[in-house]
Formats: C-alpha cells, sequence, structure tokens
C-alpha cells in the first residue's frame, strides 16, 4: 500500500533552537497513528509542518506521491489535511451547520447568497450519518465540548479530508465521551482516512492506535507496530530511561480531619454532598466531566455559593465569601485550567508566584519585599526542580508541566495546609507528570492534604488513598485504593439508561 | 552577543531615544545654525534649549502628566478612562465657584481649597465610574463616555455657560507663581506647578511600582480570574483605580483653572485623548498588564516637545495634531513589534 502523507528528512530549525532534526516518517491510509514524546519533543512542530503552519527549514512533504509546498493551513486544508486542536476552533455565535460548512457554504444558484435550506439538510444528513445527537440548527455554544469535538469531525466528513490530524482530542472528554470519539474514529479508518494521534494517555494509544512513532529532543526515536509493544517499553522510549513506579506510591499516615462538608447543595449543580479529608492523605475525586466535581471545589474555595449544607475547615465552621477568606483559612487550589485560571501569562515567574502571599508578606506601609520575593522564588524554583531560565523569565516560555510547578509553588509559598487539586496533570508530559506526583507525595509526607480531582483513571487508582465518586452531582460512594479498579468506578460513575 | 544586547536595549528604550533625537531636531531647527552656519552656536541660539523654554515645557507638561499618571492605572486594567478631560474641567469650575464665596484666603488656604475641591470632584465622578464597572457590569468605555458628557454638561450648568473668574490672587500661586526670583528673571525660575506635579508623579509611580496594591493592578490587569483566585478583590483594586485617575485628572483642572485664574467649562477639551497617547507612548498595553507611570512621563514629554518646538519653528497649529496622530501610530507598532520578538 502506497502512504498518504509522508515526512521526509524534515528539519526545522528556530532561532537557536534545533525543533525537528531528520524527521521521516509515513502515514498510511486507514491507520491510526500515535505520535508520541514528551513536550518539547517536537510533536507540535511536526504537525505545524505538515499542515500548513511552518515551512520545513530542510526536507519536504509529500501528499499521495506529489511533493506539495503548503505557504499556510488554508492550502493543506484544500489538500485534504485537516488538524482538530487542543483547542477547539469552533464559532460560539454560528450554528453547528454553520461551523462545519464555515468558508464553504452553499450557494443559492444566483450565487450570492448562502442556500440556508441545502447547509442545514446537508448537515444534518452528515450529524445523522455519525450516529451523534446533534442539531445542525443548535448553535454551537450550547454544545458540550465533546458534542463540540464531534462537529469538528462532521467538518472533516464533508471536507473529505484524507489526513485528520488529532492533537490531544480527549483532554476535556470523559471516558464515556472518549468511547464515543474511538467510534468517530473508527469510522474515519474505514473511509481509508490517516488519522495522526497525539496524546499523552497511554491507554488511548493502545486502545485506539495501530502504529506508534516516538520523537524524543526533535530527533526520531522508533516507529513500532502497537501490538508488538508495551507500554513501559514506549514510555522508556519516551524519556530515555527506564521509568520505575509512575506514581511513587509512599505509605501515607492518615492524621486528623481537616476539611468536612456537610449536605452541600447547589441548585442543578451537586446535591447533598458530604465527604472528610484528613491530614497527610489524599483525597481523589472521580466521576465523568459534568458530574459536579468542580463546581464542589470551587464552593470549598469560597468560588461559588452554596444554597445549603456546611464546610468545616479543622473542626470549625466556615463561610467563606471569597477565595481570599478561604486563602486566609490556609486553603489553596490549583485550577483545571492553567491558561485561563491559573497563571498570569505574560508576567514574570517570581510575580506569579508570590501573588497570593503578598497581602500577608510585605514591608511596612504595604511596600514589596522585593528581597523576600526573590529569595522565596529562587528557593523554589530549585526545591520543585523547575525548568526555567530564571525567576524573570515569563511565564508562558515554561512547559506545560512547569507551570504547572509554579502554581503549586504559588500555594506552597502561600503555606496552604490543604490543597484542591482540579485535573494537575492535564496536558502535561509523564515525566513532568511522575515529578508532580513526587511533589505531592511529599506535601502529604509534611501533614498537607490534598483532594484531587481527575478524569483520568489510572491516576486517580494510583495517587489517592481514599477515592469518592460523583455522578450526575451526587456522591455515589467511596472507595479504598487498594479496592479500587477501574470497572468498579466507572460502575459507579457512569450514568446508566435504566437509572 | 554586544550588538544583540544594543539591540535589546534599543528596543526596550525606544520612546527615549525618540524624545532625545526629537529634542536634538528641534534643538537645530529653531537655533540659527542655517543662517549662520555657525555650528559651535546651536545651543546658545537655540531658542527650543534655552533655559527658560525648557522650564516653560514642564508647566506644558504638568496637566497631561497628571492626566496621564492616573490613566495608566486605568489602563493597566485593560479598561480605559475617557472622561479625564471632562472631569478636570468640572474639577476646575467646582474649585474657582468655592474660590468665588472665599475671596479672603492665605496661599495654604487656597491650595487647601483647589486640592480638596479636587479630591471631592473626582472622588465622585471615580467612584461613579468604578461601581457602574464593578457592580453593573458596564464596559469602561461606555461608563466614562457617558461621565465625559455627564461631567462636562455640568461645567454648562454650574457655570452658565461662561467663565468663572474674579477669584483672588492667592489661588493662582499654586498654578501660576515661580520660586527663585533672580534679576535677569524677576518672576522667578521653578515653577510652583512643576514641583507639585513631580511630588503627584513621584507617588503615584510609586504606589504602582513598590507597594502591594501596586502589583494587586497589574495582577487584575493581566488575568482578573488568577487574581481573584489568588484572593484579590479585585471590584475593590478596580473601584480604587478608577478614583485615583479620576482624582488626578481633577488635580490636573485645579493646576489648569488656577493657572489661568479662571475655570473654563470648555477647558481641558480632547485633552484625554493626549492623556491616552502619552500613556501608549510610554508603554502601556491597552489590553492591560503592563505599563508604568515613570514610561508614560516620557510619552508626555514627547507630546510637549512636539507642540512646543513646532510652536517655535512657527509651523501651523492643526498640523501638530496630525504628527501625534501619526505618532501614536508608530508607537503602537513599535510596542507591538517588540513582543513579537520577545515570542
Amino acid at each position: 500500500m502506497e502512504p498518504c502523507i509522508q515526512a521526509v528528512h524534515i528539519t526545522k530549525k528556530f532561532p537557536g533552537v534545533l525543533a525537528l532534526n531528520d524527521i521521516s516518517i509515513d502515514f498510511y491510509p486507514g491507520e491510526v497513528h500515535a505520535l508520541l514524546g514528551e513536550n518539547g519533543a517536537g510533536k507540535s512542530t511536526l504537525i505545524k509542518i505538515l499542515s500548513g503552519v511552518y515551512t520545513a527549514t530542510e526536507g519536504k512533504v509529500i501528499l499521495n506521491g506529489r511533493e506539495m509546498h503548503f505557504q499556510n493551513p488554508r492550502q493543506a486544508l484544500d489538500a485534504g489535511i485537516s488538524v482538530i486542536h487542543q483547542e477547539l476552533s469552533i464559532a460560539n455565535d454560528l450554528t453547528v451547520a454553520e461551523n462545519i460548512y464555515l468558508g464553504a457554504e452553499p450557494k443559492q444558484k444566483n450565487g450570492l447568497f448562502v442556500d440556508k435550506k441545502k447547509m442545514i439538510a446537508d448537515a444534518q444528513a452528515v450529524l445523522d450519518f455519525m450516529k451523534v445527537n446533534i442539531k445542525a440548527t443548535d448553535l454551537a455554544r450550547d454544545l458540550t465540548a465533546a458534542q463540540q469535538q464531534m462537529a469538528e469531525i462532521a467538518k472533516i466528513i464533508v471536507k473529505n479530508s484524507k489526513v485528520v490530524i488529532m492533537d490531544e482530542p480527549t483532554s476535556s472528554l470523559s471516558e464515556h465521551e472518549i468511547a464515543a470519539l474511538f467510534e468517530q474514529i473508527r469510522m474515519l479508518k474505514e473511509k481509508n482516512v490517516a488519522v495522526i494521534y497525539i496524546s499523552h494517555r497511554m491507554k488511548e494509544i493502545f486502545e485506539m492506535c495501530d502504529r506508534a512513532t516516538v520523537l524524543r529532543d526533535g530527533c526520531f526515536v522508533s516507529t513500532c507496530m502497537i501490538k508488538d509493544v508495551t507500554e513501559n517499553q514506549i514510555v522508556a522510549s519516551m524519556v530515555g530511561r527506564e521509568m520505575k513506579d509512575y506514581y511513587n506510591r509512599k505509605p501515607h499516615t492518615r492524621g486528623k480531619e481537616t476539611l468536612r462538608v456537610e449536605n452541600l447543595s447547589c441548585g442543578r449543580h451537586y446535591q447533598d454532598i458530604s465527604f472528610s479529608a484528613y491530614q497527610g492523605e489524599i483525597l481523589g475525586i472521580s466521576g465523568l466531566i459534568g458530574a459536579g466535581r468542580t463546581e464542589v471545589m470551587e464552593t470549598i474555595f469560597g468560588e461559588r455559593r452554596a444554597d445549603s449544607g456546611k464546610i468545616f475547615v479543622n473542626g470549625r465552621e466556615v463561610k467563606f465569601k471569597s477565595p481570599k477568606d478561604a486563602i486566609a483559612a490556609r486553603i489553596g487550589m490549583v485550577t483545571e485550567d492553567r491558561r485561563r485560571t491559573g497563571l498570569m501569562l505574560s508576567a514574570m515567574v517570581r510575580h506569579n508566584v508570590v501573588l497570593p502571599s503578598l497581602t500577608e508578606h510585605h514591608k511596612p506601609m504595604n511596600f514589596l519585599d522585593f528581597q523576600w520575593e526573590e529569595n522565596v522564588s529562587r528557593e523554589y524554583v530549585k526545591k520543585l526542580e523547575v525548568k526555567t531560565p530564571g525567576i524573570e523569565t515569563e511565564i508562558s516560555h515554561l512547559s506545560g508541566g512547569n507551570q504547572q510547578k509554579i502554581i503549586l509553588a504559588k500555594w506552597l509559598i502561600a503555606n496552604s495546609d490543604i490543597l484542591i487539586l482540579d485535573e494537575p496533570t492535564r496536558g502535561i508530559d509523564v515525566n513532568a507528570k511522575s515529578e508532580f506526583y513526587k511533589l505531592m507525595n511529599e506535601f502529604v509526607a509534611r501533614g498537607g492534604t490534598i483532594i484531587m480531582v481527575s478524569s483520568e483513571l489510572p491516576e486517580i487508582i494510583g495517587i489517592s488513598d481514599r477515592i469518592i465518586v460523583m455522578r450526575e452531582g451526587k456522591l455515589m460512594g467511596e472507595l479504598d485504593y487498594r479496592d479500587a479498579t477501574e470497572e468498579n468506578i466507572i460502575s459507579l460513575a457512569s450514568v446508566r439508561s435504566d437509572s | 552577543m554586544k550588538s544583540n544586547s544594543f539591540k535589546s536595549f534599543a528596543r526596550k528604550n525606544i520612546v527615549v531615544i525618540f524624545l532625545v533625537i526629537l529634542c536634538l531636531g528641534f534643538g537645530i531647527g529653531t537655533s540659527d545654525v542655517f543662517s549662520t552656519g555657525n555650528i559651535g552656536g546651536i545651543v546658545k541660539t537655540s531658542s527650543f534649549l534655552s533655559a527658560s523654554n525648557i522650564v516653560n515645557l514642564t508647566t506644558q507638561m504638568a496637566i497631561n502628566a497628571m492626566l496621564s499618571a492616573g490613566l495608566t492605572y486605568v489602563i493597566i486594567l485593560g479598561g480605559i478612562d475617557i472622561s479625564v478631560g471632562s472631569v478636570a474641567a468640572l474639577a476646575g469650575i467646582v474649585s474657582m465657584l468655592v474660590a468665588q464665596k472665599l475671596p479672603n484666603v492665605s496661599v495654604f488656604g487656597a491650595i487647601l481649597v483647589l486640592v480638596l475641591s479636587a479630591v471631592v470632584v473626582g472622588g465622585i465622578c471615580g467612584t461613579f465610574n468604578g461601581i457602574m464597572i464593578t457592580k453593573f457590569k458596564v464596559v469602561p468605555m461606555i461608563t466614562t463616555l457617558a461621565m465625559l458628557n455627564m461631567a462636562r454638561g455640568l461645567c454648562f450648568v454650574l457655570s452658565g455657560g461662561t467663565a468663572v473668574f474674579g477669584v483672588a490672587n492667592n489661588y493662582s500661586w499654586l498654578g501660576g507663581s515661580r520660586f527663585l526670583q533672580t534679576p535677569d528673571k524677576p518672576t522667578g525660575w521653578i515653577p510652583v506647578i512643576t514641583l507639585f506635579v513631580i511630588l503627584c508623579v513621584f507617588i503615584m509611580h510609586t504606589l504602582l511600582s513598590k507597594t502591594v496594591f501596586g502589583r494587586h493592578v497589574y495582577a487584575t490587569g493581566s488575568n482578573i480570574k488568577v487574581a481573584h483566585l489568588s484572593g484579590i478583590n479585585t471590584d475593590k483594586v478596580t473601584l480604587i483605580c478608577h478614583i485615583l485617575c479620576a482624582v488626578m485628572a481633577a488635580l490636573g483642572g485645579v493646576l489648569n483653572a488656577s493657572k489661568l485664574q479662571n475655570g473654563q467649562p470648555a477647558a481641558c477639551d480632547g485633552y484625554e485623548m493626549y492623556a491616552i497617547a502619552a500613556t501608549v507612548l510610554g508603554g502601556t498595553s491597552l489590553s492591560g498588564g503592563r505599563g508604568s507611570v515613570g514610561r508614560a512621563m516620557f510619552g508626555v514629554a514627547i507630546i510637549a516637545v512636539i507642540n512646543n518646538g513646532m510652536n517655535l519653528m512657527h509651523i501651523n497649529s492643526y498640523w501638530q495634531k496630525v504628527v501625534i496622530g501619526l505618532i501614536i501610530l508608530l508607537a503602537v507598532i513599535l510596542d507591538m513589534a517588540q513582543f513579537k520578538k520577545e515570542e
């Protein structure tokens, strides 16, 4: 069989950086080809070259035997190469049909006006073919993240693309929705589309992909058939060494109760939630996206008001009006979207890490203590092994894993005793994840309390001491990590048709 | 490496370099070097570089410096205040109306009247703007557009449409008198207004760059959500910034009234545009999160130098507006180029 798209000896240089070094990969029609590597390995650069965002310094892109010279993404798209980005590119105020046909609207006979009827009918036909429950006339903003992704896939079908690149398509989907997405990928396979799949989640790679190519530091490491390798082999080739005990599980000693939630309810978001968290333990909160986990955490952190119920910190009832009160009670929260709600991206590392601590740590008359700021920033950059050129570096230049460490440092500097982590390892690479787990364990060993919301089942089983599962705003059950399996968590978390 | 560091120095200090070039240009342009060919006499003969013109320049910068220093706070928040010119005029009118009622005051009493009028008028206008923006979620552009009209309207209502004049001489000390009289300059060398403005700008600069509150302003402007989740009362920060901005504008307005010794209902018309221009020239980003009061002063200086230099060269004053418009565009383009390079 002829390869559908080929990268041939591609090298890409940026000023001072060799992003890709002589990469050659063939992608075949009807195969799902995983592109693996840590952040910074060159995956994104490669897909940007394939999709016309960048031009290669050396080497060529061959599509169906013809060498392509894309000047911009539009040309690549017209040639049949589609990309589904991690952050979806959907116009919120347009309907699904308008989104699907964006830039290629069917015209009326006079050639001037959009043939809305035909557009809606055609779009609906595609959506029905995909067997998804979306109306072509729905507004994109009313769709869930998963449904928006389905609309993107419908776009690909309409465009009749031959190559589809998916960049972390499952990062904001629940297990249930991932299964639906995989259905669609299988459908694309049957239509002989070449799918290039990027993900940090090993489980998905083994479930969905046929072959995998590993990149490391801009260099080609290996291409292999998925059925011939083990997860450990792949991880080892990504990080360049054997990963032992990925989660660094340590025996924790549970101390006194630090946080208790009693009968907390908030409208349709969640109802009657009660649980406790203890010193020296990691409490995992599992469930599907939309189960109300984040909302409960926001309430504990003072960012959302509950309609009823009580919250106790160290045995005393608290009524937080805003995160300010929660921070004063030594609670810290790492939000799920670090770019939007975790960091001041254009600010320096040192300004980010000290932000919540400034009201407590200053000189007389509220003057900033620059010396303290510098010392404490350096100390934590070192302690957490943050890879950054310096504390004056703009935080947007750091990789995702290092950014996440900075957010953690923020709350460590603020002396938090209780840390709420919402999807703390989303979108960061294997190595950084493992380091982050180590830091979590250290925090707990020092007598801290961690409450971690995570949609990744292996992670929540691997790191938590106790797991509570939520479903549709209700608490479904609690499991000890020794009893927890993916199966029994899923059975608690998923919505059954008979219920 | 050496040329690289020079480049980055030049890029960071483009406004300063530009200001120096402008001064040199006008220095040469207003000297007699073209008629006499005597290069050594440039500094001596240049009417732009003369000591008294440079002192004059500082008084011409004064009002805009006050407006820009306050506006910097609001722009760093990611907002805007286009009502500063009108608020300045209103404060000028109010202070002169109060001054008419209190003719027998000392110099100190006059300063107190002027400053208190400014604090009250600025405080009310700023609080109004701040509450509209934080509580009623009206966008800053619209809130302050409304304030622009309301304050200007009140100027005419309170003054009856004519100038408020006939106030005691002591009221013009703050805006019009000078220290350090010498035989060749009996009016004095150092303008009080310049010292007053330097003091205000210094306080505003220190508050922004050296205090926890200042850091909270930057944080709110960079990412209001992150700031809130880091325990900052972002509504309070926004409110205070709008009050500071309006009070500074009002102080600028009373300085102007004191200088002229009367209150004009149409005073400071269009000054908001000069203040925005100066702030942007000084590198404050309209999308928020970046900027500095100190650097805004370079923007203020550039605008004053252009106006002053073109006046001395007898260039039609209508052209000054055209030139300033072009320079604002240039500054913004350079500014964006700088950030693009950094990425």
